[in-house]
């Protein structure tokens, strides 16, 4: 990379931060997803993993359905076990599952469109219409019958979310590779005989990258609250307690009609607000990106 | 979400008949999917149906024959394409009945909670996005923009285990599931208040959880739509805002947002698998919940191809909506 | 425009009080019970769920009626019997007068029509009753059965007798047997059925011909069963007085309905029974190796918590078991382990156990390994989603396993594929249970060679066993066959294949000011319905004057009515405003 390049690359990273800092929602968004990144990564500071074990809890003498204040933060469960020690090691599984399936999904998304965008012709008819067809078909029975079939671990889940979700990603990135393109076509390099790879690795990607740091974030939230989702109707992995499972055990085992509000509401906040702050973050970096949107905002 | 694409200028006619050759090819593709993908799992539900009936083994033996499923991949593709061409899906695991007369009676109730939510979520959504752009980044724009985010960042169905608890455990003002009373004998309108009674806390849920999307879509294609010069015009003639706003803004905004209802009503049909379960609402979304548990694999297969079809027929419908209301699409 | 919505209110307003003024009941009595089951077929040949049953009980009588304290026979539409011919025969008399609710004549004739056209057409539900018996018509009130072999369960007939002047045209071979629907409504019980609609709820109506009326009328008019998908909406239908009775509720309602002092709850046990069961390897499929070592099994045995499980699970209302339960009769079939070869909850000794046979944690990574050295133990438990317990039994398995050194690994699958993976034997430990019929021996069977690939789900057998099994199925003696059957369950207690948990009650709960005369079978222990022939319903009676229970629902629905009246009325109010603004433009 020439330094002309670098010094452009760090000069574009500046301008990106900077406007991320002036951005309010986008600064609460990266506020409060450290904090809930401190607390995933601290869990074993912050709660006991054993407590999460019923034969344990049932060894403390604890009770069952505690309301948060006779018994700990937020109380106990149908197994004598910490709520918040469920919160806590949740948020782990939770963000995992969230980030590990965005990366699959932004890795599929982003060479489909990429492909797709800069080749054209057939091949981009094909994976055009394979797209196609995996935006109609409906997201959610999808994940459900592969997860169904596939087993439930927290490996399958994260595939079969990356799986279904990649689609949007391809159309987003396979557009802006097109507009991408019309502009290289008045560029220089391509008359100056310049090969495909270098023209994806040292022309498109940069143009197009800030998209997909956009897209990404705002990918985040659909894979959590996939996952959620697929773990209250009982596809997750039973031997890990991310939020949505804990959401699932409270319906299962009652917690409703006895009112135990301790029992699921911190698992839905946890997910509502962590979910809010990488939809923030991720529209402060579209604005970035584009500054077009900007204004429609 | 949004199909955006351009007849051009392929005339009406042709738009129209090239959409509906793709919406047909794109089941085919869901049909040979379906069927690949169930046939990788089989289980032995013979067996399991008998267990503690106290039934001599060579009965048993005798029954797994008959239910025999020996012959070759491609025979049986097309034995599978033959049957769902006669509607028939199969016999559902977990309560052997026909597949097909399970999801029957389950589509009313589906179509009666999806409806009546899509419907408010578009109105009450739409009215909102309007009021937030026109108002724009003034505290009303704010409460608005920020309120329908927050619904639509939470998981749908916590949305309604909170109503729930709130309203019918604590409160008691509304019942805790179902879709009728029990043991009543309520007939005509007195049955229509009591479902309207028990529908009413599920559609809330989806109404809030949705609302957002149509807040949000509709407010930046107001926006877009007021860069545009012949509101400057409009504006210049001396017309009031709302006039301006509601005569002409508006309805030029709606057009995406007419497309994005008819698209949203197929996917809203899915949408509400959690949130049924929740609150035991006899539908689509609760039957699919159900099979989940088994995994009752012909009710799947049987909910997967419906739930398909409707969004396929429900794009195509929008596709051609679209091309009939869009003025930029020439005639044929 | 306005004037229209005012009148559309008005309407409103006046439907959703109409009915409240329509609905009042009419004076017969009504007995409404609750339940969480379906029911998929009403054709005795051919269903199989415990809702299906009760509505047989009570629809068809049968010759032989157990007694409600012990499941002894007592006359049913037989009022006597004779043996004879080395107990090989049995001549019963059926009473004078039977008639069927249509006024059909019920004699000799459908009864020997029943059990000689169910063994030849092999209806599923009779078979291994009538298997080795064949009836002879000797007069219009007498039949004589006679079986092949001796057979213990005689003189019991407890097989449904359909009516034959119905059944018998279109019962031409077993395809049409079994896909008749059954819904002609000729019964010879208390009640027979008169609708059935699918997913809501089955209605019957008292049968003036039943013989135990004793030519009275009967007390109760009609009985309405109920299928609920939400127990909570059960439940709360209970507590308002909308039913009169439920069966099968959550154990977590258990102390709200005992706190009702018009509700009493009844934990009615039948020999049910949940287990946890652990692969023998007899044959097919790869259980860990270790588990092929008794001393294992044994040391798993121990490391069980069971007090845990009743205390936290069922809040005290499961009983206590240690050997497998085969029969209804809990008190009569199951035998006492002495305290010195029970499996009491001991993890320390548990692990001295598997120390002592060597199974040591080698690499320190807090699981055994076998003595070599090499395969850690982690078992592929498997949980059954059609439980509500097997989830979180699941879970206190993984605690208690990692209590002694074992690793637990969980997979989810519903009863049918479970049934399958079990016949694979691709597992290492489920939970699954159990309900017992009266006659201890097709549970007895279900642990024999026979079974393996089939019912045996312990994979297990034994010689000594089998013998016995052999013994048990034809000694006519009551006190030597319940000998063989105690020698068989220690046999399989001390093989340590099956950890039987709990005897599992039934959850049922009725109002004691709506209806008075429920009876347990059996005795003091047993539910007071969906039991084995169950007896409460000849005996119920309304308390006072009326049983029907009134409807809390209009209030809501009046409450329903004004809501939508006032919000339509206000949306209409909003946008005439708006467009009489526009307008004026």
């Amino acid at each position: 990379m020439t330094s002309l390049a670098m010094q452009r690359r760090r000069a574009t990273a500046g301008r990106v931060l900077t406007q991320f800092r002036n951005s309010k929602p986008g600064v609460i968004g990266f506020v409060v997803l450290l904090v809930f990144m401190l607390v995933a990564l601290a869990a074993p500071l912050l709660a006991d993993v054993r407590e999460l074990n019923p034969v344990f809890a049932r060894a403390q003498g604890n009770p069952q359905w505690a309301a948060p204040g006779t018994f700990g933060a937020l109380g106990t469960d149908h197994l004598r076990r910490s709520v918040w020690a469920q919160f806590v090691w949740g948020s782990r599984v939770s963000l995992f599952v969230g980030l590990a399936a965005t990366v699959l999904t932004i890795s599929i998304g982003s060479v489909v469109g990429i492909v797709s965008g800069f080749v054209g012709g057939r091949i981009d008819s094909i994976l055009m219409r394979i797209t196609e067809w995996f935006l109609v078909i409906p997201f959610l029975p999808l994940a459900i019958v592969l997860a169904s079939i596939l087993g439930r671990n927290v490996w399958n889940i994260i595939l079969v979310i990356g799986v279904t979700s990649w689609p949007s990603t391809a159309r987003l990135l396979r557009a802006q590779v097109l507009t991408v393109k019309q502009r290289l076509f008045v560029d220089r390099s391509r008359s100056l005989g310049a090969g495909n790879v270098h023209l994806v690795a040292r022309h498109i990607l940069p143009n197009v990258s800030g998209l997909i740091l956009a897209n990404a974030t705002l990918a985040v939230p659909i894979s959590i609250l996939t996952e959620t989702t697929l773990s209250f109707l009982g596809l997750g992995d039973p031997s890990s307690a991310s939020w949505g499972k804990t959401l699932e055990e409270a319906f299962v085992n009652g917690a409703m009609v006895r009112n135990a509000w301790w029992y699921f509401l911190p698992a839905g906040l946890g997910i509502l607000v962590v979910v809010l702050a990488f939809t923030l973050i991720g529209r402060t970096l579209e604005e970035i990106a584009d500054p077009r949107l900007g204004q429609a905002r | 979400m949004l199909t955006t694409e351009q007849p051009e200028s392929q005339g009406r006619t042709r738009f129209i008949l090239k959409k509906m050759l793709g919406s047909l090819l794109t089941l085919v593709f869901v049909l040979v999917f379906n069927f690949v993908l169930f046939r990788i799992v089989q289980s032995d539900p013979i067996g399991s149906l008998f267990r503690g009936r106290n039934v001599p083994a060579a009965k048993i033996a005798d029954l797994r024959t008959a239910f025999g499923l020996d012959e070759s991949l491609w025979v049986q593709f097309w034995a599978y394409v033959r049957q769902t061409l006669q509607l028939n899906f199969g016999i559902s695991y977990q309560s052997r009945q026909p597949v097909w007369n399970e999801i029957v009676s389950a589509i009313p109730a589906t179509v009666a909670l999806v409806g009546i939510s899509a419907v408010l979520s578009a109105v009450i959504g739409t009215v909102g996005g309007v009021i937030a752009a026109w108002r724009r980044n003034t505290w009303k724009d704010h409460a608005i923009t920020s309120g329908t985010m927050v619904f639509y960042s939470m998981p749908d169905f916590w949305l309604g285990m909170i109503l729930l608890v709130g309203f019918a455990v604590v409160l008691g003002w509304f019942p805790v599931g179902g879709m009728t009373d029990a043991g009543s004998n309520a007939r005509g309108v007195a049955l229509l208040l009591d479902r309207l009674h028990h529908i009413f806390l599920p559609a809330l849920t989806l109404t809030l959880a949705y609302l957002g999307e149509y807040a949000l879509v509709t407010r930046s294609s107001l926006l877009d739509v007021m860069g545009e010069d012949y509101l400057t015009v409009a504006r210049a003639k001396g017309l009031r805002d709302v006039v301006v706003r509601n005569r002409h803004a508006v309805p030029n905004a709606l057009l995406p947002v007419v497309t994005l209802t008819a698209i949203n009503f197929g996917f809203v049909l899915s949408g509400a698998i959690a949130v049924e379960a929740v609150f035991s609402w006899p539908g689509l979304g609760k039957a699919t919940a159900d099979a989940i548990r088994g995994p009752d694999l012909p009710m799947l297969q049987g909910l997967f191809l419906l739930f398909s079809a409707a969004v396929i027929f429900f794009n195509l419908f929008a596709d051609i909506a679209y091309a009939w209301l869009d003025p930029r699409v020439e005639g044929a | 425009m306005r004037r229209m919505a005012v009148i559309l209110m008005l309407a409103l307003f006046g439907a959703a009080i109409a009915p409240a003024a329509f609905a009042q009941e009419d004076a017969r009595v009504v007995l409404r019970i609750g339940l969480t089951q379906d029911w998929e077929t009403l054709n005795p040949t051919a269903g199989f769920a415990v809702s299906e049953y009760e509505i047989w009980n009570v629809h068809y009588a049968t010759l032989t009626d157990k007694a409600a304290a012990d499941f002894a026979p007592i006359p049913g539409l037989a009022e006597s019997w004779e043996v004879s011919n080395g107990g090989l025969t049995y001549t019963y008399k059926l009473r004078e007068g039977l008639k069927w609710s249509d006024g059909e004549p019920l004699t000799a004739e459908d009864v020997a029509w029943n059990v000689n056209t169910g063994r030849d057409q092999e209806w599923d539900n009779m078979l291994s009753t009538v298997i080795n018996l064949d009836a002879k018509v000797i007069d219009d009130r007498t039949v004589e059965i006679t079986s092949s072999v001796p057979d213990p369960k005689l003189p019991n007939m407890d097989v449904y007798l359909v009516p034959k002047h119905i059944w018998e045209p279109i019962a031409t071979d077993y395809d049409a047997a079994v896909e008749y629907e059954a819904l002609d409504g000729v019964g010879s019980g208390p009640f027979v059925i008169s609708e059935f609609t699918k997913g809501q709820s089955v209605v019957m109506v008292a049968n003036p011909n039943y013989w135990g009326w004793n030519g009275e009328k009967p007390p109760i008019d009609k009985v309405i069963f109920q299928t609920f998908a939400n127990p909570d909406a059960m439940v709360a239908a209970l507590q308002q007085g909308e039913l009169d009775a439920i069966h099968g509720f959550p154990a977590g309602s258990a102390e709200t309905l005992e706190a009702d002092p018009n509700i009493e709850v009844v934990a009615g046990r039948q020999g049910g029974f949940d287990e946890i069961a652990i692969n023998g390897g007899a044959v097919s499929g790869q259980p860990h190796p270790a588990l092929l070592d008794l001393e294992v099994r044994r040391a798993i045995s121990f490391a069980i918590d069971k007090a845990a499980v009743i205390e936290d699970l069922w809040f005290g209302l499961a009983g206590p078991l240690e050997t497998m339960s085969p029969g209804a009769d809990e008190a009569k079939w199951i035998p006492d382990i002495p305290a010195d070869k029970a499996f009491a909850h001991d993890p320390a000794r548990a692990n001295q156990m598997l120390d002592d046979a060597g199974y040591l944690d080698t690499d320190g990574d807090g699981i055994r390994e076998m003595p070599d050295g090499t395969n850690p133990i982690v078992l592929r438990h498997a949980v059954n989603t059609d439980g509500d317990l097997a989830g979180p039994i699941g879970e206190l398995f993984t605690g208690w396993m990692e209590a002694i050194g074992i690793g637990v690994e969980l997979a989810s699958y519903d009863q049918d594929a479970l049934f399958g993976v079990i016949i694979e034997g691709d597992y290492d430990t489920f939970f699954w249970g159990w309900v017992p019929f009266v006659d201890p021996d097709p549970m007895l069977s279900y642990f024999t060679e026979a079974e393996l690939e089939s019912y045996n789900d312990a994979n297990w057998t034994d010689p000594r066993y089998e013998e016995l099994y052999l013994e048990q199925k034809v000694e006519l003696d009551p006190q030597r066959r319940i000998d063989i059957v105690h020698e068989m369950l220690t046999i399989l207690h001390d093989a340590a294949v099956y950890i039987p948990m709990y005897l599992g009650p039934d959850l049922q709960a009725y109002r004691t000011d709506t209806f008075q005369g429920w009876v347990r079978q059996p005795a003091d222990i047993g539910p007071v319905m969906f039991s084995n022939s169950s007896p409460s319903y000849p005996l119920l009676r309304p308390v006072g004057s009326d049983g029907a229970a009134s409807s809390d629902g209009t209030n809501w629905v009046l409450i329903g009515g004004v809501v939508v009246a006032v919000a339509l009325a206000g949306a209409v109010v909003v946008t005439r405003r708006k467009s009489s603004a526009d307008d004026r433009e």
